[in-house]
């Protein structure tokens, strides 16, 4: 009896111990999306969205970082995501057990790992040094470096998740190994790589110190990958520093919109990817 | 890729035609599948009036080989020896497998019989540090032949492993997916007419025809193994090989793979692992007994259950071990 009132406050005591870790962590979430919504909704006008950044103590919009967020991310997944779905697959299907994986995975990890701002060092004397300015290719170029880790990792996690069964299947059915790749094994990791592709464009998108030292800011509209370009990240930094209620008012919205949208992206890309496996395609 | 030209199916066809030649093996091969007592032979012996009614002497502990060299043999092999690193799995094994014939083989866990059976179709290829030795042969050519290629050799070898796995694709797919692959057809009318029979003689056919866009892993167990099969045959190979296709399944859906079994034999020379004497006596025309890695005895199923000639295989059989 005495044993049984002992183990039941201990978990009791675990229980709510580990019920208040939730809340903690809920808690922070909740409060930083609380303060988000409260502040920057309060900028949410067509504006935001059709106008460029203002000087300070006029009022404009956000219309030229949002581009340039949504062009730099784009051209980083292009370049990281195939980068890294296929050293992911390298490591998951053909060097598995060799000494170069084990020495691929460790740098890997290392890279996952590097504070963003040496790469946006790295970054700047690789390409903004040599081409004499900043430039949003050099900022795309930044972020695929970042991108690429998450996403080496996240394809081999889910690729050896697939059954060594089904790969057997598909090899005794006189499948070379390319075949069995692309034919069953990625659509049976579909949902996983498409997950870990969102999370690395969740990553990136938010990332502010690489591109500080590569594609700094623009307070124009322009298209050129060469020139400087705005970006959300930058903007934010910039505007939430300075002295001028307008700009700081920019940047809250600016915040939100990235927030939301990584949000939004999620949201439907889950609904995609339940809907697409597991694979009812004739 | 050039992965499609080899096998060609038109010539493998003709087992059709002499479907009959099947009676010819004689035994078992003429009794109807379902009239067959169940348990026959050594199975039903008390294993303590037998063994000391023969003297041990007279049975010999050495190998036997009890098979002659079968004619029209579509393997050959000829002392196969199976390494892991150094452990060795198989050790010095010869035996032939008949066409349009199920030979099955049996032993303890740990024989070496599921390890045998990878040999034929070279899926020991994708362990790391397995090495295989002897010579295996099928056309009259080594299939571990340096210049064979594993990829064409298993396009002609089916195999049905032990856990049903059907790929993450509709019905459909699934059985689609080796002529697609090999490009067999040359038309959408064609695979379809492919993946109708395919399923229709892996018996799977009524159960699925209105729902052949819906997942494959959405079947039950007994179904899912029927489309692996189904999925095998469509690349009419020569030979299919089981890996105790049945232990993850119930009895009735056992039942109605065994008889597919009966009904694929006509057509094709079968290899089944099995952990199931009585599976061994009902499906088989011949049986394999693998001991430690060695084949100890084959013959004639009817011949190796009722008349052992060695002590291991006897000891197996009659519940002493394994």
């Amino acid at each position: 009896m005495n044993r049984r009132a002992i183990r039941k406050a201990l978990n009791l005591l675990a229980l709510s111990l580990s019920g208040l870790a939730t809340a903690i962590g809920l808690f922070f979430l909740g409060a930083i999306l609380w303060t988000l919504i409260k502040n920057g909704v309060a900028g949410l006008s067509p504006k935001v969205f059709s106008a460029m950044t203002p000087p300070p103590g006029s009022s404009g919009g956000l219309l030229n970082a949002l581009y340039g967020s949504i062009v730099m991310t784009l051209i980083a997944i292009l370049i990281g995501g195939p980068v890294g779905m296929l050293a992911g697959t390298y490591l998951a299907e053909y060097g598995r057990t060799s000494r170069i994986s084990a020495v691929i995975r460790f740098v890997n990890d290392v890279l996952l790992s590097a504070p963003s701002i040496i790469i946006g060092l790295f970054v700047y004397e690789l390409l903004v040094v040599r081409m004499g300015h900043f430039s949003a290719i050099a900022g795309a170029v930044a972020l695929a470096i970042i991108a690429i880790p998450v996403t080496v990792r996240t394809t081999e996690d889910m690729l050896n998740l697939v059954p060594q069964g089904m790969k057997d299947a598909s090899t005794a059915m006189g499948a070379y190994h390319w075949r069995t790749i692309t034919s069953v094994v990625y659509p049976a990791a579909r949902s996983g790589i498409v997950t870990g592709l969102l999370l690395a464009i969740a990553r990136i998108s938010g990332e502010t110190a690489p591109l500080l030292f590569t594609a700094l800011n623009n307070q124009f509209w322009s298209t050129n990958l060469l020139a400087p370009m705005a970006n959300l990240p930058v903007v934010i930094f910039q505007f939430a520093l300075s002295p001028y209620p307008n700009w700081q008012q920019l940047a809250w919205t600016g915040a939100l919109i990235i927030t939301v949208s990584i949000l939004i992206l999620s949201v439907t890309a889950r609904i995609v990817v339940s809907r697409l496996s597991p694979a009812g395609r004739r | 890729m050039n992965e499609t030209q080899e096998p060609t199916p038109e010539p493998r066809r003709t087992s059709n035609g002499n479907g009959n030649g099947n009676a010819a093996h004689g035994g078992n091969g003429a009794v109807p599948h379902g009239l067959r007592p169940r348990g026959e032979g050594g199975l039903n012996l008390k294993p303590s009036g037998r063994l000391n009614a023969i003297p041990t002497e007279a049975r010999g502990t050495a190998p036997v080989d009890s098979s002659a060299p079968i004619e029209n043999a579509v393997f050959r092999c000829r002392d196969v020896n199976v390494f892991y690193g150094a452990k060795q799995a198989l050790k010095g094994v010869s035996i032939d497998v008949a066409p349009r014939q199920v030979l099955a083989m049996i032993g303890p866990s740990g024989c070496g019989k599921s390890t045998f059976l990878r040999c034929l179709n070279r899926m020991n290829d994708t362990i790391p540090g397995a090495r295989v030795t002897g010579s295996i042969v099928l056309d009259g050519r080594d299939i571990y032949d340096p210049e064979r290629d594993a990829a064409q050799l298993r396009a002609r070898i089916g195999m049905v492993f032990q856990k049903p796995n059907p790929f993450p694709k509709s019905i459909y797919d699934n059985v689609a997916y080796g002529p697609r692959i090999h490009k067999l057809t040359r038309s959408r009318a064609e695979l379809d007419d492919v993946v109708c029979s395919s399923l229709t003689r892996a018996g799977l056919w009524d159960e699925v025809k209105d729902r052949l866009g819906s997942p494959g892993t959405g079947l039950s167990g007994g179904q899912q193994q029927r489309l692996c099969i189904a999925r095998t045959i469509a690349i009419q190979p020569e030979v299919i090989l089981m890996d105790e296709p049945c232990s993850a399944l119930d009895p009735i859906a056992t039942a109605r793979i065994e008889d597919l079994i009966d009904e694929l034999r006509e057509q094709y020379a079968i290899v089944i692992v099995t952990h199931s004497m009585q599976q061994a006596a009902r499906v088989s025309q011949r049986t394999a007994y693998f001991h430690l890695g060695e084949l100890i005895e084959v013959g004639e199923t009817d011949r190796v259950f009722t008349n052992p000639r060695h002590r291991l295989t006897e000891d197996y059989i009659t519940g002493r071990f394994g």
